[in-house]
C-alpha cells in the first residue's frame, strides 16, 4: 500500500513539476519554429538585429529577417499581403500603411492574441507603451476611422517611435546668450536673428523640397499652431488662420535658413546641421543618433535637445514604425510571441542600449539608458506631447500630401500667395475626399 | 490541294509562330493588362480582380487634373528642348569630327562615356555639381566674384538644370549615330560635288544632311521616345520640384502609383503617354515615307530628263 502511495505521490509530483516547467516556458511549444519577418533598413531596426539573437536564445524560435529599403519594403508587403499564404509572419509598417492594410483586411486584430492566456504575458504592462503611438500606429476603427475610440481595435504595436524634437547648438546659444525657444514666437524670432549674429549660418535647418518633405515640414508647425488638415466632418481647413500661419512660419524658417535650404530634404537638412551650417534642427528623433558620430558630424558634443516649441498647443510629430501580424501569416501565434517580446520592457531597453528608439516611457526614464544616451529623458518628455492626429491617416492622404507639398514648394520658391495657394489645396482636397466617399453621410 | 502543298503553305507561319507567341505574351498581354487596369479603381492592396470597374472615370479625372496638365506641358517642353539641342549638338559634333584625326578612336570613346553611366549616378553627380555651396558651378562663379545661381531652388533654373544634365548624357548618342551615318555616305556624291565646286557648307546642307536624313529621323524618334520616359535623373535631381516645374509625366506616373497608391489612374496616364508616343512614331514614319516618295519621284524625273 505504502509502495503504491509512494509511486502515486511521485507520479503526481512529477506531473506537477512537468506542468510547472511547461508554465515556466510558454515558448516551449514553438521552439524550433522559424519566423520570417520584414523590417526596413533603418537605425532602429539595425539595433533590433543586434538584439534578436537574445530572443532565439531565450525561446528557441529562430527569426529570419528580410530587411529592405523603406520604399521597397512597402512594395514587397503590398505583394505579399495579397497572397493566399504569405511568406511574412511579422511585418514592420509606417503609420500611413496602417490605413491601407487595415482597410484591406490584411492585418490581424490583436485582441484574440491578448485574450489567449497561453500567449499573453501578464507582466507585459501595455500602459507603459507611449499612448500617442499606440493610438497612432496600433489602433484603427475608432474616431475618424484611424484613431482610438469606443469602436477601435488594436492591429499593431508601436516599434521604433519617433517624434519631433529641437536640436540646438549649445555653443552658439551660450556665445550670444540666447534662450532656448519654448514657444513658436521665440522660435520664429530666433531663426532670423541667428544669421545676423553668426553670418553664414542658417537659423533652423528644415526640410522644404517639393512634395513630401515640404508637406512634412508644414505639418510640424501646423499642429502646434492650432491647425489641422480637416475638421471633424472632413471639411478641409488647411487654409484657415492657423494653416496660413504655419505656411508663413515655414517660409520664414526656410528664408532664414542656410544656403540652398529651399531644396533640402530630410538628409540635406540634417547634413546642414551636422556640418555646422545651421544653429537648430527641428525634426524626427531618429536623427539624434548621428549627432555625436565623428564620422558624420562636425558638431560632436556641441548639441543639446529641447522639446518641440509650443504654439496654441503642444503637438509634436508621430512617426516611426509599428509591427503587426499579416492575415496570411503562417505562424501567427509564434509571431505574436516575438512581437510581444520585442515590445516588452526588457527588449525595449536592450534595443535602446543598442541604439534603437524605445517605445516605452519606462525605457526613456531608465538610468542605464540615460547614462548612455543623455538626451533620452528629454525625448521621453517630448513623446508625451506626440499628437496621434498630427496628420490624417486615410488612404487618400498620399495624393493630398503630394498636392500640399508641391503647393508649399511654390509658396517657398516662387512666392506664390499663401492664402490663395492654400485655398487651392483645400478645394482640390475637398474634391478628392468627395470622390473617396467621405461626404456620403453629410450631403 | 494536296497535304504536301498545304503543309508547304503553312511552313512560314510555323516558323513565325514562336515569335508570334512570344510577342503576344511579352508585349500584347502587358499592354492589354495596362489598358484594362486603366478602367479600374485599383489600389496596390487589392488583387486586380477585387478592384472596382469604373469605366472612363480615371481618364475623366485626368482631364480635370491641373497637376497632370502641368506635367504634360512640362514633358512636351522638356522633350522638345532637349531633343532639339541634342540633335543640333550631336550632328554638329559629328560634322566637326568626321575627319582623320590622330587619336580619333580614343576621342570617340571619351565622348560616349556619359551615356554609359547609370542614370541614378548621373542624377547624383549633377545634384552635387549644382549644390548651392559646395557645387563646382557655384564655387567657380563665386571665385570669379559672381553671385551663385539657385540651380535647383528656382523653377526656371531647375528646368535648365535638368535640360543640361540630359543634353550632357544623351548628345553622345546622337553624335555616335550621326558619325556612323556620315561615314557610310557614298564618297562618289561628295567627290562629284567637290568637282562641281561646292563649298563645305553646301556639301553639308545639300549632300550630307539629306543623305543622312533616314538615320537622323530614326535617331530623333528614339531620343524623343526616351525623353518622354526619362525618370531617374529628374527623380534624383529635383524630384519634380520646385512646385511641379520639373515633374515630367513619367515621374507623375511613378508618384501616382507609388505615393498616391492609385494604380488605375497611373495606368490611364501610361496609356495616354503610350498613345502620344505612338502618334509621334507614326507621324515620323509617315513623314519619312513621304520624303522618300518625294525623292523617288525627283530621281525618276531626273532619269526621265536624262533619257
Amino acid at each position: 500500500m505504502l509502495k503504491y502511495l509512494k509511486s502515486t505521490v511521485c507520479a503526481v509530483a512529477g506531473l506537477a513539476l512537468g506542468a510547472t516547467a511547461a508554465l515556466a516556458n510558454p515558448y516551449e511549444e514553438f521552439a524550433g519554429e522559424t519566423l520570417v519577418v520584414n523590417f526596413p533598413a533603418h537605425p532602429h531596426f539595425d539595433a533590433v538585429m543586434k538584439v534578436l539573437p537574445e530572443f532565439t536564445k531565450e525561446t528557441g524560435i529562430r527569426v529570419e529577417v528580410d530587411q529592405l529599403q523603406y520604399l521597397k519594403m512597402r512594395e514587397r508587403q503590398t505583394l505579399e499581403l495579397t497572397k493566399n499564404r504569405g511568406d511574412y509572419d511579422l511585418i514592420a509598417y509606417v503609420v500611413f500603411s496602417k490605413a491601407d492594410y487595415v482597410y484591406a483586411d490584411q492585418l490581424e486584430n490583436l485582441a484574440r492574441f491578448f485574450m489567449n492566456p497561453k500567449l499573453a504575458d501578464p507582466n507585459y504592462e501595455a500602459e507603459d507603451l507611449i499612448d500617442g503611438y499606440v493610438a497612432n500606429i496600433g489602433v484603427a476603427g475608432g474616431k475618424k476611422g484611424y484613431l482610438p475610440g469606443p469602436t477601435g481595435s488594436l492591429f499593431g504595436l508601436p516599434f521604433g517611435s519617433e517624434t519631433s524634437i529641437l536640436g540646438y547648438r549649445k555653443d552658439i546659444f551660450d556665445k550670444h546668450d540666447l534662450k532656448v525657444p519654448e514657444t513658436y514666437d521665440e522660435l520664429l524670432e530666433l531663426v532670423c536673428l541667428i544669421p545676423e549674429l553668426e553670418p553664414g549660418m542658417g537659423g533652423l535647418a528644415s526640410r522644404a523640397a517639393s512634395g513630401h518633405h515640404a508637406s512634412h515640414a508644414f505639418l510640424l508647425h501646423l499642429a502646434p499652431l492650432g491647425g489641422r488638415i480637416f475638421d471633424d466632418e472632413w471639411k478641409p481647413i488647411v487654409n484657415n488662420e492657423a494653416g496660413v500661419e504655419a505656411a508663413e512660419a515655414l517660409k520664414k524658417i526656410v528664408n532664414c535658413g542656410a544656403e540652398g535650404s529651399k531644396t533640402f530634404g530630410f538628409a540635406e537638412a540634417g547634413a546642414s546641421f551636422l556640418q555646422g551650417n545651421s544653429a537648430m534642427f527641428l525634426d524626427s528623433t531618429v536623427f539624434a543618433g548621428q549627432v555625436n558620430n565623428p564620422d558624420k558630424s562636425k558638431v560632436v558634443g556641441l548639441v543639446e535637445w529641447a522639446p518641440h516649441p509650443v504654439g496654441e498647443r503642444a503637438g509634436s510629430q508621430t512617426g516611426g514604425f509599428g509591427i503587426g501580424i499579416p492575415k496570411n501569416a503562417q505562424n501567427k501565434d509564434a509571431a505574436f510571441l516575438l512581437m510581444q517580446w520585442l515590445t516588452s520592457k526588457k527588449a525595449d531597453k536592450l534595443i535602446a542600449m543598442a541604439g534603437g528608439n524605445p517605445s516605452r516611457y519606462s525605457t526613456h526614464a531608465d538610468a542605464d539608458v540615460n547614462e548612455k544616451f543623455p538626451h533620452m529623458a528629454t525625448f521621453g518628455e517630448a513623446l508625451k506631447n506626440a499628437d496621434p492626429d498630427w496628420r490624417p491617416i486615410i488612404p487618400v492622404w498620399g495624393k493630398i500630401n503630394a498636392d500640399l507639398g508641391t503647393t508649399l514648394s511654390k509658396i517657398i520658391v516662387e512666392d506664390a500667395p499663401v492664402q490663395e495657394s492654400l485655398n487651392g489645396v483645400a478645394e482640390r482636397t475637398q474634391a478628392i475626399m468627395d470622390d473617396a466617399g467621405y461626404y456620403t453621410w453629410t450631403q | 490541294m494536296s497535304v504536301a502543298i498545304k503543309a508547304n503553305r503553312l511552313t512560314p507561319y510555323m516558323f513565325l509562330a514562336p515569335a508570334g507567341i512570344i510577342l503576344i505574351f511579352a508585349l500584347l498581354y502587358p499592354i492589354g493588362y495596362m489598358i484594362y487596369a486603366s478602367f479600374l479603381d485599383w489600389s496596390p492592396s487589392q488583387r486586380i480582380g477585387q478592384a472596382e470597374f469604373i469605366g472612363f472615370r480615371n481618364y475623366v479625372n485626368l482631364w480635370g487634373d491641373e497637376a497632370f496638365r502641368e506635367s504634360f506641358w512640362v514633358t512636351i517642353r522638356f522633350a522638345a528642348i532637349v531633343v532639339t539641342l541634342e540633335m543640333v549638338l550631336g550632328v554638329g559634333l559629328a560634322l566637326l569630327l568626321d575627319r582623320n584625326i590622330k587619336g580619333m578612336a580614343m576621342l570617340r570613346t571619351v565622348f560616349i562615356l556619359p551615356m554609359m553611366i547609370a542614370p541614378i549616378v548621373v542624377g547624383l553627380m549633377w545634384r552635387y555639381m549644382y549644390h548651392p555651396t559646395v557645387g563646382i558651378f557655384n564655387r567657380t562663379l563665386k571665385n570669379f566674384g559672381f553671385e551663385g545661381i539657385p540651380w535647383l531652388s528656382d523653377s526656371t533654373w531647375s528646368f535648365i538644370a535638368i535640360v543640361i544634365a540630359d543634353v550632357w548624357q544623351w548628345t553622345p548618342f546622337i553624335f555616335i549615330l550621326a558619325l556612323a551615318a556620315m561615314q557610310s555616305l557614298p564618297r562618289s556624291a561628295l567627290e562629284a560635288a567637290e568637282i562641281d565646286g561646292a563649298n563645305e557648307w553646301q556639301k553639308i546642307v545639300m549632300i550630307k544632311l539629306p543623305l543622312m536624313m533616314p538615320v537622323l529621323i530614326v535617331t530623333l524618334l528614339l531620343r524623343l521616345i526616351d525623353a518622354f520616359k526619362v525618370l531617374e535623373v529628374i527623380l534624383v535631381l529635383t524630384n519634380g520640384g520646385p512646385g511641379l516645374s520639373t515633374e515630367i509625366l513619367a515621374l507623375r506616373i511613378f508618384r501616382t502609383a507609388q505615393e498616391f497608391q492609385e494604380l488605375g489612374e497611373a495606368a490611364a496616364m501610361s496609356n495616354l503617354l503610350l498613345m502620344m508616343l505612338m502618334v509621334l512614331t507614326i507621324g515620323m514614319f509617315a513623314y519619312s515615307r513621304v520624303q522618300e516618295a518625294r525623292l523617288a519621284r525627283q530621281r525618276a524625273a531626273v532619269e526621265k530628263d536624262a533619257d
